[in-house]
């Protein structure tokens, strides 16, 4: 396969480069995911500035566990206190002091769960501007060679559960496994036999895990995938309710709905007895250890070696083990989910972000084109020898029938795509309006600010004028405040459409490259938006994909993609006048208009 | 007015009552042994520190073997009962919250779907959550509920055993920890109220991430990725600040939980231990009693924590009924339509929105275009054909019948209206579009797909261009070949040559069925048998598509320009 080498791939700091995974059969090449290696020192970067606080964090909390071990000691001399007959006045001490314990040990895990807030949100705050960063610098066909899910699911899906898991999970965790060895060191302090007949319950502890984590990863993946396609079902269905009543396909929609929601019950229910199962195990080592706690207990009071009160301690010890160990155990899996989704994070913010495909760059705004061929799959190439250029301010349209190659030339000229073989220049700052119309959730004034930040509100009032967006705009219930976007107010597809050349406007860029920006808008909305598309381009050097003949026949010059070749170009009248597959073309489209 | 939205308020609230009660009581056989099963478990907790006061007591302190082997025994036989009513507890309750979400689900996915429709218009992403979240909400309320009942259930054989020990100490936790859960909830209210305020605009700052990457495709279209960049950081840093003043406030107020918790616990280590010295209760007494004081909080902490479940589920459970009770926008009707359908479709004085007195008949079989310069008349026009909604004046009918006495299920089975943006779902090509006549409207739409019809549609057929999703819709209404099918603007994004060719195939697959195409486009209208103006509300002209294009300059201007 002649394929250049690609700059994307992932700059491992180990000596082996990781295996380039093959295309799936769709052709998709996932973006990376990081090696455990990598992902641990991406961990230590990302601390940077917040060790401090890390360490810190982990230190009180060491304090505030130690000193809430004493109280059981404490308890014990009580006990102890009784037991030799000492009057009632004799506890009233280690009652202070426990209240003392309280005291300090409230105040030390705040500070300390503070600290450790500090750390972990500052490292998430900076994982996510990185992901952020790298994934806009990548070159886009890198993503979509990636299909563009693998992004968008990494930024929601594998963004949340890392986030979840630092905010909860880290913090419970710390303080679990602080308590539980800490409240071991403790039963050493009192006697060291304890310890040892302590650890009896260990080893079913870890069978149990293993048997635990060998079926929790797989299973709540599987989980995760059935709610997210419940999820989908479920936006589809609902999302199209007017197309599902015209059909009457209401009864069919309803049967995948339950399809999917009884999929993804049986995982929850499966999930249920999974942990109900693993819990119940684990009592087993409970019971063992309290068991074993106890015994000793028996034979070491019986020969004298320790006091009842010390046996009552150890005893007291033990049970308050239960609990975080439990917590420890059952976040086990949360933090195996949080590195595979933190890998998936580190491995694109690693991605280096050169842009193969930057056409070469030239001092005037013009387009050129040689002998630029493409093919996205090697057996079907889409473009052959392609020649094309477009002079300073020119307006060039591009006209063939569907499957001609005019989008794939837009995108090799808008540097979407490196070209196969040839050479693409572009002068100056250029931009590209693709099919794609996405409205950026928030004001409205902020998504148009995206294309030229400083801009004020009359700039951006004028910029909507030029593409006649100006009335609707003004009709919205907060103007430029108003928040747009899939769960506010939601813009019509046209307007969406005006909208993005309004940014096109902003950005004021040299040369322009227009495909079908008039395509999703009925008849009468589709030559409002011609009007708005002719405003925008105005004055730029500009190669529009005609997917309406009128397009080309306001165009100064006309090219005629044929099977990926060049066929015709020129003037629309000269075109008309040579009577080939533009007239044929211009005849079919213009047959019905007398 | 006021008292008015009170009553509306009271009579939702209601509604959302039965929403709940018959959510779980529809799962009352898991969510009772829940309950009971999950007491059980809870007893066996508040037993291990009972049964290991008593060991120390009777079989340590005194060096009795025996007892010490009698002890562990019970010990076993606590750990069994625990541990196998918790498993089976959670398994029920987790049936029982899958089940009610799941039918709850169903539920709301068909009165979305129902083919009377909705009078209000709620956004998607709204009814998808109301149909997930907000179901999994009312279905948890089950597990809350038994584990309230076994808490209750905990604490009352726990301050039995404690009173057992001893009265006073008994009374001192009994009486004690209320009042400490009260002042705990106190302390959280107001810190809660901001730290929720706080964790939102964190989660806000994810949503962000996750929209910018959906626009990735505009953002380095306009080369804007240095300003994307930028102002992410902006609500990244801001979302920070926000998340650690909530995490801080947070850390806080569980300290002070703890401290309290400590204080109290020392508070019955004084009492008991004065106790113990004045012989009024045995040393193994006082270890059980502080065992049992600590146990008492979980309990009572569950008590809180299902309180909150359960008013959470009342609020999600008061949305879904709201939804379940929206009011349709048209009636059902009792009216039956022609067994065999001729297609003769007549509007009579019309008045819809900006349709005033229209008035329009159109014959068996023909293929008639209407032209609405005014595309807000274009929609009314067809949702008055599909029954979307019924008209303010006047009546449309379908072979003599009226339209808006016929159940609109009925009416949709003859009478496709095939909208401009009509979604395609996921799946395949075929299966998108199926329907008796499947083949000829594949070939009629000009659906060329290099897999054919096994073609897979990813996000609604995002995964098509333009052009290709609007022949397979196309496609998926001449499929149907319903005896009266209504195309609104099906060629839009195809290109001059592509949609000349598609005239033709809609030509010849409607042959002698009623077939009205609302469009501008010349190339249809160029094959209809008939075409209409529709201004101002009513028909201002017809004819053929020629005649009208040379005779009518409005029509021109509407279709020409």
């Amino acid at each position: 396969m002649p394929e250049a080498p690609d700059p994307t791939a992932p700059h491992t700091p180990t000596p082996v480069p990781e295996p380039r995974p093959a295309p799936d059969e769709d052709g998709r090449v996932l973006l990376p995911v990081a090696e455990p290696r990598r992902v641990r020192a991406a961990v230590v970067e990302l601390a940077g500035e917040h060790r401090g606080a890390a360490w810190g964090g982990v230190a009180v909390l060491v304090g505030a566990t130690v000193v809430g071990l004493l109280a059981a000691p404490v308890l014990g001399r009580i006990i102890d206190l009784v037991a030799a007959g000492e009057p009632a006045g004799a506890v009233t001490g280690p009652v202070v002091a426990l209240v003392v314990i309280a005291l300090v040990q409230a105040a030390a895990t705040a500070v300390g769960v503070s600290l450790v807030a500090r750390a972990g949100e500052g490292m998430l705050a900076l994982l996510r501007e990185r992901f952020v960063e790298r994934a806009l610098a990548l070159p886009l066909a890198r993503v979509e060679k990636a299909g563009s899910g693998d992004l968008t699911s990494r930024v929601t899906g594998d963004v949340t559960v890392v986030t979840e898991v630092v905010r909860e999970a880290v913090p419970a965790l710390i303080r679990a496994v602080l308590t539980i060895v800490l409240t071991l060191a403790a039963l050493a302090v009192l006697d060291w036999r304890f310890l040892i007949v302590a650890l009896v319950a260990v080893p079913l502890q870890i069978v149990t895990l293993r048997w635990y984590t060998r079926r929790a990863a797989p299973l709540y993946a599987a989980q995760r995938v059935a709610s997210g396609a419940l999820q989908q079902q479920m936006l589809g269905t609902v999302g199209g309710a007017p197309t599902v009543r015209a059909f009457g396909l209401a009864d069919r929609h309803v049967g995948l709905v339950a399809d999917r929601s009884h999929a993804s019950v049986d995982l929850a229910l499966r999930g249920v007895r999974l942990v109900t199962t693993f819990f119940s195990r684990l009592n087993v080592a409970e019971f063992a250890g309290l068991t074993a706690v106890l015994v000793t207990a028996y034979f070491l009071v019986g020969r004298d070696a320790i006091s009842i009160g010390t046996a009552s301690a150890a005893a007291l010890y033990f049970h308050s083990l239960f609990t975080p160990v439990n917590v420890a155990l059952g976040l086990a899996d949360d933090a195996q989910t949080a590195t595979a989704g933190l890998a998936r994070l580190v491995g694109v913010a690693d991605l280096e972000t050169g842009d193969e495909a930057r056409p070469e760059p030239s001092d005037e705004p013009v387009i050129r084109v040689r002998e630029a061929s493409y093919a996205y799959r090697p057996d079907r190439p889409v473009l052959h020898g392609v020649d094309l250029d477009v002079a300073p301010g020119e307006r060039v349209a591009l006209v063939g029938s569907s499957g001609a190659g005019k989008t794939t030339l837009a995108r090799l000229v808008a540097g979407v795509h490196p070209p196969g073989g040839g050479a693409v220049t572009v002068g100056g700052p250029s931009a590209l309006v693709s099919q794609e119309v996405h409205v950026f959730a928030g004001p409205l004034a902020e998504d148009l600010r995206l294309a030229r930040p400083n801009a004020d509100e009359d700039a951006l009032w004028a910029a909507l004028e030029q593409v006649g967006a100006d009335g609707w705009a003004r009709a919205l219930p907060e103007g430029l405040d108003t928040v747009v976007g899939d769960d506010a107010h939601r813009l019509t597809a046209a307007q969406a459409q005006q909208l993005a050349l309004a940014r096109l406007v902003l950005a004021d860029p040299r040369v322009v490259v227009l495909d079908e920006a008039t395509a999703e808008a009925g008849s009468s909305g589709a030559r409002a938006l011609e009007a708005s598309a002719d405003a925008a381009v105005r004055g730029r050097t500009s190669l529009v994909v005609a997917h309406r003949l009128t397009q080309a026949a306001s165009a100064d010059r006309v090219v005629v993609l044929d099977e990926g070749r060049v066929v015709e170009t020129g003037t629309h009248d000269d075109l008309l006048r040579q009577g080939g597959r533009y007239a044929a073309l211009w005849r079919a489209w213009s047959d019905h208009r007398p | 007015m006021r008292l008015k939205r009170r009553r509306e308020a009271a009579e939702r609230g209601r509604a959302g009552g039965g929403v709940l009660r018959q959510a779980v009581g529809g799962q009352w056989r898991d969510t009772t042994a829940g309950a009971v099963l999950e007491a059980i478990h809870q007893a066996g907790e508040a037993l291990v520190p009972v049964v290991v006061g008593v060991l120390i007591d009777q079989a340590v302190r005194g060096g009795d073997g025996r007892a010490l082997i009698r002890w562990i025994a019970v010990l076993a036989l606590v750990f069994v009962g625990l541990s196998v009513s918790y498993r089976m507890s959670y398994r029920a309750t987790g049936r029982a919250a899958e089940r009610a979400a799941h039918g709850l689900r169903i539920s709301i996915a068909r009165r979305v779907l129902d083919p009377r429709g909705m009078a209000s218009g709620r956004l998607p992403g709204e009814l998808v959550s109301i149909a997930t979240e907000d179901a999994r909400r009312v279905g948890a309320v089950t597990v809350a509920l038994a584990s309230a009942v076994a808490a209750v259930v905990g604490a009352v054989v726990g301050g039995i055993a404690l009173l057992r020990v001893s009265v006073p100490l008994g009374l001192l936790v009994l009486l004690g920890i209320p009042p400490l859960l009260v002042l705990a909830q106190l302390l959280a209210r107001p810190l809660e109220r901001r730290s929720e305020a706080e964790q939102e605009r964190a989660a806000h700052a994810s949503a962000v991430a996750a929209d910018l990457v959906r626009g990735l495709r505009v953002v380095k279209g306009l080369g804007a990725e240095a300003a994307a960049v930028a102002r992410y950081r902006r609500t990244s840093r801001a979302a920070l600040a926000a998340t650690l003043r909530a995490a801080v406030t947070k850390a806080w107020h569980d300290g002070g939980v703890l401290g309290m918790t400590g204080i109290f616990l020392a508070l019955v280590a004084l009492v008991g231990g004065r106790l113990a010295a004045q012989g009024e209760i045995s040393v193994g007494d006082l270890v059980a009693a502080v065992g049992l004081a600590q146990f008492m909080l979980t309990p009572l902490l569950i008590l809180g924590w299902a309180n909150a479940e359960i008013a959470q589920g009342r609020a999600s459970a008061k949305r879904i009924a709201a939804l379940l009770a929206e009011p349709h926008a048209v009636p059902e009707g009792k009216g039956t339509l022609p067994t065999d359908v001729e297609g003769e479709i007549a509007f009579d004085e019309v008045s819809y929105g900006p349709l005033e007195g229209l008035t329009l008949r159109v014959a068996p079989g023909e293929l008639l275009g209407v032209v609405a310069p005014d595309p807000r008349a274009a929609v009314a026009l067809l949702r008055l054909l599909g029954r979307d909604a019924d008209p303010d004046k006047g009546a449309v009918t379908l072979d003599g019948a009226v339209l808006a006495g016929v159940d609109p299920a009925d009416v949709r089975r003859v009478v496709v209206v095939a909208d401009h943006d009509a979604d395609l779902f996921e799946g395949t090509v075929a299966e998108n579009v199926a329907g008796p006549a499947a083949e000829p409207a594949l070939a009629a739409a000009v659906v060329d797909l290099p897999q054919g019809g096994g073609t897979r549609l990813a996000e609604g057929g995002r995964s098509l261009s333009g052009g290709q999703r609007q022949r397979v819709a196309l496609a998926r209404a001449l499929a149907t070949a319903a005896p009266v099918l209504v195309l609104h603007d099906p060629t839009t994004a195809v290109d001059a040559a592509t949609e000349a060719r598609i005239a033709d195939g809609v030509r010849a697959t409607r042959e002698s069925r009623t077939t009205v195409l609302v469009t501008t486009s010349p190339a249809l209208l160029a094959v209809t048998d008939r075409v209409v103006l529709v201004a101002d509300g009513a028909v201002a002209d017809e004819g053929t598509h020629a005649s009208l294009a040379l005779t009518n300059p409005a029509y021109r201007t509407a279709v020409l320009s």
